[in-house]
């Protein structure tokens, strides 16, 4: 029978497409398996112990009862969910509009605008943040406070007060980086069929009825991947705050991916760092479960 | 034709995914390095063939050109030696040599500060060359810079310079503020002094201010060196005591801890200092916001002297920069403490990979890090980044070279050198390790909030105090 089985399958694989399928798909096979799946189950493995070049020892679950018993770790996924909840919503928002505003415009034009507002996608991360913190100078002549005196604001120290550094992180995070949402919304808004505009206009539908009635409700398949997908990115976030606020003042900005990047190639703790990685793995899958239980119900792709 | 297009396709697939594969591998096999791979040879002889590996960064400005002469020099020295420079820039070396220590295989040799010392011992990934250095090699150095090089009973490499982290003003600025710079290079300063000194250098109209007293960077981690250079001189020039209880939570601690509030709040200092970083406040020293900054190394003389002559040529100079004669000055004393210079000894430390170093090639390291460490090597690095010499081959080498500098700041940074805080080698590896730790999670964060005006020193110092006794124990801290 096994012999039979056997002789099945290696008869499917070989003769046919299915070899050559395999044949293809190995490549990926290899790098997903020798970059994705192989580290992710070393840092398992790490995450029970405490990590030396020279060999490592097992400590057990000490790693993530330390995580757990650690402030810092609950003040970093705190500040983590605050910049979310301030920066996906209104990041969609404004893809959205930007995306609204430049569909009825010609192709090229409708091109050009993508291209600019992708640009900031394909520049440097680290030349941005040393232009924001030019923005941010905290002294008077600082561009964002001689805007800020223009409308009777007083001198701001941006980065350096906890009351400022975490809008600051946020701010930046408003006006900039929306070129991929917006160049897939741009995608779904172009993929609305013409004839249910006509329908509407024929029963005297407005702008903004329209907007609720058709494009919004074609666009909640897009919505909820982008906000999915936002969300990740978001509790994923590092390099803002490492290389604007390195997570100071007194950790106000100190984000998850922060932290497990400091105890991993600061203080070499590679096993506590694995296990918040895991742990924040944990969190974002749970967040995303929910997301697609409560508004991926009535979604139809 | 699709079957010629499909095993074209396979070949091509294999390959990729074989080369990953390799790649990897390889890696690997290179990591361990020829020095590593030498050094496993137990029947070496004493002059067999071996190959030092050292990872380098621009030390000085001309420091990175001078590595083919470098090697041939080592190699005419030990012709039986090759050392193997691998330059790295300042901002990736920590990176790639992180990288290389935690997959086991270091370079024999890296330029790094010395603070980092303890992370890698703790690793166990440091060389302890205390056998192989030699007295000759001992006695060439001044003590107090090798000391810096020990943790524990071990030597983990030689000092390449020790350097003075100062202050450094304008010199016009002071004269105009009527501050006697010479007399405060020659016998110091206490806070009360100070603080009124830099109270004269603020310029400011109808609530403006156009030039501070004092700026120091503070921004994110470098909060770190204000803080330290200041209580170095109020009595706590390390965080163990002789008694080896922590030092932090003396009321001399608190006492800084208010000056550093109050000089803000008389407004000598931004009240944005918080985010001042170290290029902003160079600027504004440049650019004449500020009277005195900080740190002040003995570099920024010759910085300072690159943009005078930009000026004059009206070639590229900082924008908005005035002609500054930079002044070495000393920190301010607090309580009556005796001054002590924050020392900052970098150097080149030595690795050890995976497999245990064979004898051979352990002396064989040591002589390459002390090749680099001194004679013509040190002699031209440290006359470059105006910094004194810190062995006695490298005076007799540096005699011949011509050195540009003002003599009143060279005098001064004598004297500095002459106070700089010993290192403390005594201080026990997991002691150290925790001071290390409080200071990441409970100092740098709650300063941060101090110089951001949101907590008061007080409440710094009670925190302060209550991690330092969960740590240490109520007998563990210095309590007056």
């Amino acid at each position: 029978m096994m012999a039979r089985l056997a002789r099945i399958v290696k008869k499917r694989i070989v003769s046919g497409d299915g070899g050559w399928a395999y044949a293809f798909i190995a490549v990926a096979l290899v790098v997903f398996a020798l970059f994705t799946a192989y580290p992710v189950i070393h840092a398992f493995m790490i995450s029970f112990q405490e990590y030396k070049p020279l060999g490592s020892t097992y400590v057990g679950f000490d790693n993530y009862v330390h995580s757990f018993e650690d402030e810092l770790f609950w003040k970093s996924i705190k500040n983590t969910i605050v910049y979310t909840a301030l920066t996906v919503p209104v990041n969609l928002l404004l893809s959205f509009g930007v995306a609204i505003l430049i569909l009825p415009l010609k192709k090229w034009l409708q091109t050009s605008f993508k291209a600019v507002y992708y640009l900031p996608a394909v520049a440097s991360g680290v030349a941005l943040s040393v232009v924001w913190l030019w923005i941010f100078d905290p002294l008077q002549s600082g561009i964002l406070n001689q805007a800020a005196a223009f409308f009777g604001i007083g001198n701001q120290n941006w980065l350096g007060t906890s009351a400022t550094s975490m809008f600051s992180l946020v701010l930046m995070a408003w006006l900039s980086s929306h070129g991929t949402s917006i160049i897939i919304y741009l995608a779904a808004l172009i993929g609305i069929d013409n004839s249910y505009y006509e329908a509407a206009e024929l029963d005297g539908a407005s702008f903004f009825q329209k907007l609720s009635y058709i494009v919004i409700p074609f666009m909640k398949p897009t919505t909820l991947f982008l906000l999915v997908t936002g969300i990740i990115g978001s509790f994923q976030v590092f390099q803002n705050a490492y290389l604007m606020t390195g997570g100071g003042p007194d950790n106000a900005t100190t984000m998850v991916g922060l932290l497990i990047f400091n105890n991993a190639f600061k203080y070499f703790e590679f096993g506590e760092a694995s296990a918040q990685a895991l742990i924040l793995t944990v969190i974002i899958a749970i967040i995303s479960f929910i997301q697609f239980k409560f508004l991926g119900n009535d979604v139809e792709y | 034709m699709t079957n010629k297009i499909r095993v074209f396709a396979s070949v091509l697939a294999l390959t990729v995914s074989l080369s990953a594969l390799s790649a990897c591998s390889s890696g690997n096999n290179g990591g361990n390095g020829p020095g590593a791979s030498a050094s496993n040879d137990p029947g070496a002889a004493v002059d067999a063939k071996d190959t030092i590996t050292a990872l380098l960064p621009p030390v000085s400005a001309n420091y990175q050109s001078n590595f083919d002469q470098m090697e041939t020099d080592f190699n005419k020295l030990y012709p039986n030696l090759t050392l193997q420079i691998e330059p790295a820039s300042w901002e990736d070396i920590t990176q790639k040599l992180d990288t290389q220590v935690n997959a086991g295989s270091p370079p024999d040799i890296a330029f790094i500060g010395s603070d980092g010392i303890s992370k890698y011992v703790e690793q166990g990934m440091l060389m302890d060359i205390t056998a192989e250095a030699t007295s000759d090699i001992i006695g060439d150095f001044d003590p107090v810079p090798l000391d810096y090089m020990k943790n524990g009973s071990g030597l983990y490499g030689f000092p390449a310079y020790m350097s003075i982290h100062a202050l450094g003003g304008n010199k016009q600025f002071l004269e105009e503020a009527g501050i006697d710079w010479k007399s405060v290079q020659q016998n110091g300063w206490t806070y009360g002094e100070f603080r009124e000194a830099i109270k004269m250098g603020v310029v400011s109209s109808g609530g403006a201010t156009s030039r501070y007293g004092f700026v120091f960077a503070t921004s994110g981690v470098t909060a770190k060196d204000y803080l330290n250079i200041l209580i170095k001189n109020a009595g706590m020039p390390a965080a163990f005591d002789k008694d080896l209880k922590y030092a932090y939570t003396s009321q001399n601690y608190l006492g800084v801890l208010k000056a550093v509030r109050e000089l803000i709040d008389d407004g000598s200092m931004p009240k944005e200092l918080s985010s001042v970083d170290a290029g902003k406040r160079w600027n504004m020293f440049l650019t004449g916001q500020t009277m005195i900054t900080g740190k002040g190394l003995a570099t920024f003389e010759n910085s300072a002297k690159t943009n005078n002559k930009k000026i004059e040529a009206a070639d590229g100079a900082v924008e908005g920069s005035i002609p500054v004669d930079y002044v070495v000055l000393p920190v301010p004393t607090f309580a009556g403490a005796d001054p002590v210079a924050s020392a900052a000894v970098d150097g080149y430390v030595t690795f050890r990979g995976k497999k245990e170093p064979t004898e051979e090639h352990k002396a064989n390291v040591a002589k390459a890090a002390y090749f680099l460490a001194s004679g013509k090597i040190a002699a031209t690095t440290n006359t470059e980044l105006l910094v004194e010499q810190i062995t006695d081959s490298g005076r007799a080498a540096a005699e011949s070279l011509t050195v540009e500098r003002d003599p009143d700041n060279a005098a001064a940074s004598q004297r500095l050198q002459s106070i700089a805080s010993p290192a403390r080698p005594d201080i026990p590896a997991e002691l150290g390790a925790e001071a290390i730790k409080l200071e990441d999670e409970v100092i740098i964060p709650k300063f941060q909030a101090l110089l951001a005006d949101e907590i008061t020193p007080e409440e710094m110092f009670e925190a302060l105090k209550k991690a330092a006794v969960e740590a240490f124990g109520e007998d563990g801290v210095v309590t007056e």
